[in-house]
């Protein structure tokens, strides 16, 4: 099996970081 | 006719619908983490495809709402659904960009390259320059009853895109991997990845109308303030 983990963390990393950041948006603009 | 949204005292973002899909989403996230097996041949990556597919799924729900909310608007001028079809455009958009960030990071040790300029891959960046043009001429005009109209023809356009982005690997030469579960034929995984697949596509597209729905409530509330 090839070892291609270091890009499924990257991968999750990132829509992670995308999913979270999107909501942390949301919640500032209902606050302003 | 000319409807207007009814204001919320202030927009409410995680409410009980909110918290299940967040939840949802968390244990879609640990089965595939700890409960579901490794592909032979790609390894980790092919776990990728949970991820990436369920963003798929997402942002063809958004886009999907963008375009009937979109004819809803042209025929009605209901600015309700207006608002709606601005607030999907953007989860819709957000979608599209994990959909084009986690699949160069499969395609770099399958393929041995990020980016092939695969039909699909082009097709989906064209539908994001679309969508981040349609949230960018909402910006700039300013008359209400223009910004409705124009946005509402591109983002019926942009929609238009979705059918030809599914059916790019049957009409195009591609290295893109077939459709697994929207096809004539069963699906083409073994059971264990694929029911961690359905329940990643369930629990994404259940956070995605959660994040429309808490959108479209920002969206009433500054209509108000």
């Amino acid at each position: 099996m090839p070892d291609t983990f270091s890009y499924f963390i990257a991968a999750y990393i990132t829509a992670g970081v995308l999913y979270a950041g999107y909501v942390v948006l949301l919640w500032w603009r209902s606050r302003r | 006719m000319t409807s207007t949204p009814q204001p919320n005292s202030r927009p409410v973002l995680f409410d009980w619908f909110f918290a299940i899909a967040v939840a949802a989403v968390a244990a879609a996230v640990v089965r595939i983490l700890n409960f579901t097996p490794y592909e032979a041949n790609q390894g980790a990556a092919q776990k990728i495809y949970y991820l990436h597919i369920s963003a798929a799924m997402g942002a063809y729900i958004a886009l999907g709402i963008v375009a009937v909310m979109s004819v809803v608007y042209l025929w009605l001028r209901d600015k309700r659904a207006d608002l709606l079809a601005e607030s999907a455009a953007e989860v819709g958009l957000l979608f599209t960009t994990v959909v084009l960030t986690t699949g160069p990071f499969w395609a770099k040790p399958i393929w041995g390259a990020w980016w092939t300029g695969d039909a699909r891959q082009n097709l989906t960046l064209f539908l994001w320059f679309l969508v981040a043009a349609y949230l960018v001429l909402r910006g700039v005009v300013d008359d209400e009853t223009m910004r409705g109209r124009y946005s509402a023809v591109l983002g019926i356009l942009a929609a238009l895109n979705i059918p030809f982005i599914h059916m790019s690997v049957y009409m195009f030469r591609t290295m893109h991997p077939m459709p697994i579960l929207l096809k004539p034929s069963a699906p083409s995984l073994p059971s264990e990845m694929l029911i961690t697949l359905l329940m990643a596509i369930a629990a994404f597209s259940l956070f995605c109308v959660a994040l429309i729905r808490a959108r479209y409530r920002i969206a009433v509330s500054a209509q108000h303030a």
